[in-house]
């Protein structure tokens, strides 16, 4: 008995009252694959922060170790100063969590989906009823509530999913891409409601590759890639660091050879230029182009922004295939 | 654990069996109708086997609510399975719900079902097929609810082992049908070849069964009970270890439903 109470003692970690989620050092490998190469993180009460990152960065695996879902191989994880690893059960009522892939009850009503996750985390009956109704008055769901789950649209069920990880105003909450697949007026739903929330207090790690939503929620950023955090800091801050203008040229076929400037990259039939001022780049390389001018599909300027930061840090697009460096 | 949250999850999974009551129909009704053909072709049987003033029912009953009631093991299964097909399997584990409060929530309303079972059976034995418990019918609640509490965690040990939903359900459903004949539900034991007998004793329906000959048949009272209590007990237990000890909670599961 004086073990565990020893032991509960021990997970608990009294560091900045206000940093919700502390990780260090976290590692995860899935046989030979590396998902997580050393993370370390903070996120501060009212904070939102936007985990981007590509497919495969490894995203979906923090989340889920940061849920108690899955156990690193090293590096710790506390969330309000509990320890996640070792007493996963007592830090998981401090967390809301909506995993990638819709999950809801698709045989019971909204009402009781809402209410059966509000019972589990501990909300007692009026709370809850007074609860469900203003969440589901904040995603568009209150006409719904005695709808079975299964006779929602695709939106809807998207909205439900979400409400259940933020009905019970957790400390922190774990959104793993919550608008993949969701409709406009759900996007836009989601994101108030979060931003709402976390002016409220409560820590967010928004998991997307969506960079947009990310730049309206006016997060803090944290860029993963191939499992480590390559770039983090305030949208502002990143742009004004790495963020590059650039220019776009896309061709019917290859890139022609007088386009492959020092310093561009080739991605397939596009090549991208960085330019402090791309209209005067314009004028540079086209005329350069001479008859290649007639294969130009394309041109596109590209200004500071979320994209142009991870292209800085990694020297790949976001979300594109690797490219290839030129000069 | 917390009583209160397993009352959630009790709460819960009764809304979603009452969404769908279909297998409990199956559960209740159909030993009723498999009663009603197979009575008069027992009665011969069980007046070999010394029991001359036997009906068909003193089998027949007992038997076919015992083979039936190993359909819960399937709804053992599926209760588990339906998570991974709803998405819900992850959110479930994310919650402050214990692995502990997971598994008695989805195992303690399917024991129920399966007392609520033999307890409309035995009814309708009585009341329609003219069953007569010549012994203590008090001897028969620990017998049924310690048969129910063994079939429910062989359902746990089951979707502990499988993989895919389509390995639980063949399992669950071919051993209905081969625990229910070598444990002497199907037929009376009485008229199993040799070596069914002897390896009878290795499936729980065969112990229930005996306690429900002792009871029904022989006229005998609750000391008569204990020594099949006591092998479904020890059976429970050994259910519950290989749960215990290849259920991970971080498989993912294939539903196919």
């Amino acid at each position: 008995m004086q073990d565990t109470s020893r032991n509960l003692r021990r997970s608990v970690v009294r560091s900045d009252p206000a940093v919700v989620l502390a990780i260090r050092g976290l590692h995860k490998s899935y046989a030979d694959t590396v998902a997580l190469a050393g993370i370390d993180l903070e996120v501060s009460a009212g904070t939102v922060l936007g985990l981007l990152g590509p497919n495969g960065a490894g995203k979906t695996t923090l989340v889920s170790i940061v849920a108690g879902l899955r156990r690193p191989d090293a590096g710790t994880v506390h969330v309000g100063g509990i320890d996640v690893v070792r007493t996963p059960q007592r830090a998981r009522g401090l967390i809301g969590f909506a995993p990638q892939d819709t999950g809801v009850y698709t045989p019971l009503s909204v009402r009781n989906n809402l209410r059966f996750f509000a019972g589990l985390a501990g909300m007692r009956r009026a709370e809850q009823a007074e609860r469900i109704d203003e969440i589901a008055n904040a995603l568009g769901l209150e006409a719904l509530l005695d709808w079975r789950a299964a006779e929602l649209s695709g939106g809807e069920r998207r909205r439900l999913h979400t409400a259940i990880a933020l009905l019970h105003r957790p400390a922190l909450v774990l959104l793993d891409e919550p608008t993949t697949g969701a409709d406009v007026r759900t996007r836009s739903q989601i994101l108030q409601l979060v931003r709402r929330l976390a002016d409220e207090g409560s820590a967010i790690v928004y998991s997307t590759h969506y960079l947009h939503e990310i730049e309206e929620l006016d997060a803090f950023v944290t860029f993963v890639d191939a499992g480590r955090i390559v770039a983090t800091g305030s949208t502002a801050e990143l742009v004004r660091q790495y963020g590059a203008s650039a220019l776009e040229l896309t061709f019917v076929h290859d890139v022609p050879a007088v386009a492959r400037i020092e310093g561009a990259h080739v991605d397939g039939s596009m090549v991208r230029i960085p330019a402090a001022d791309p209209a005067i780049t314009a004028a540079e390389i086209l005329p350069r182009l001479g008859t290649h001018a007639a294969d130009l599909r394309s041109i596109e300027v590209v200004r500071p922004s979320l994209e142009s930061v991870f292209l800085t840090v990694t020297g790949r697009r976001f979300g594109a295939q690797t490219l290839e460096p030129v000069g | 654990m917390s009583l209160r949250r397993l009352g959630v999850i009790l709460a819960h999974e009764g809304r979603l069996i009452r969404r769908d009551p279909f297998p409990i129909l199956v559960l209740i009704v159909f030993p009723i109708i498999d009663m009603a053909f197979l009575k008069a072709a027992f009665r011969a049987a069980l007046v070999q086997a010394g029991h001359p003033h036997a009906n068909g029912a003193e089998q027949v009953v007992p038997g076919q609510a015992a083979m039936m009631a190993f359909f819960v093991v399937s709804l053992v299964v599926f209760a588990f399975f339906s998570e991974f097909t709803w998405g819900t399997w992850d959110r479930l584990r994310a919650s402050p719900a214990s692995s502990i409060e997971i598994v008695l929530g989805k195992a303690l309303p399917r024991v129920a079902m399966v007392l609520a079972q033999f307890v409309v059976v035995f009814l309708a034995g009585i009341v329609v097929f003219d069953l007569h418990i010549r012994g203590s019918v008090i001897a028969l609640i620990p017998l049924v609810a310690a048969f129910s509490v063994c079939l429910v965690l062989l359902g746990v040990a089951v979707t502990a082992f499988c993989r895919t939903a389509q390995q639980a359900g063949s399992f669950a459903s071919a051993g209905m049908v081969l625990f229910g004949a070598i444990g002497g539900a199907l037929v009376p034991i009485s008229v199993l070849p040799d070596w069914a007998r002897a390896v009878a004793p290795a499936v729980p329906t065969y112990w229930v069964m005996r306690g429900f000959r002792s009871v029904i048949l022989d006229g005998e009272g609750l000391g008569s009970v204990v020594a099949p209590v006591m092998v479904l007990g020890a059976m429970t237990v050994l259910f519950a270890l290989v749960a215990l000890r290849r259920l991970r909670f971080d498989e993912t599961k294939i539903a196919w439903i």
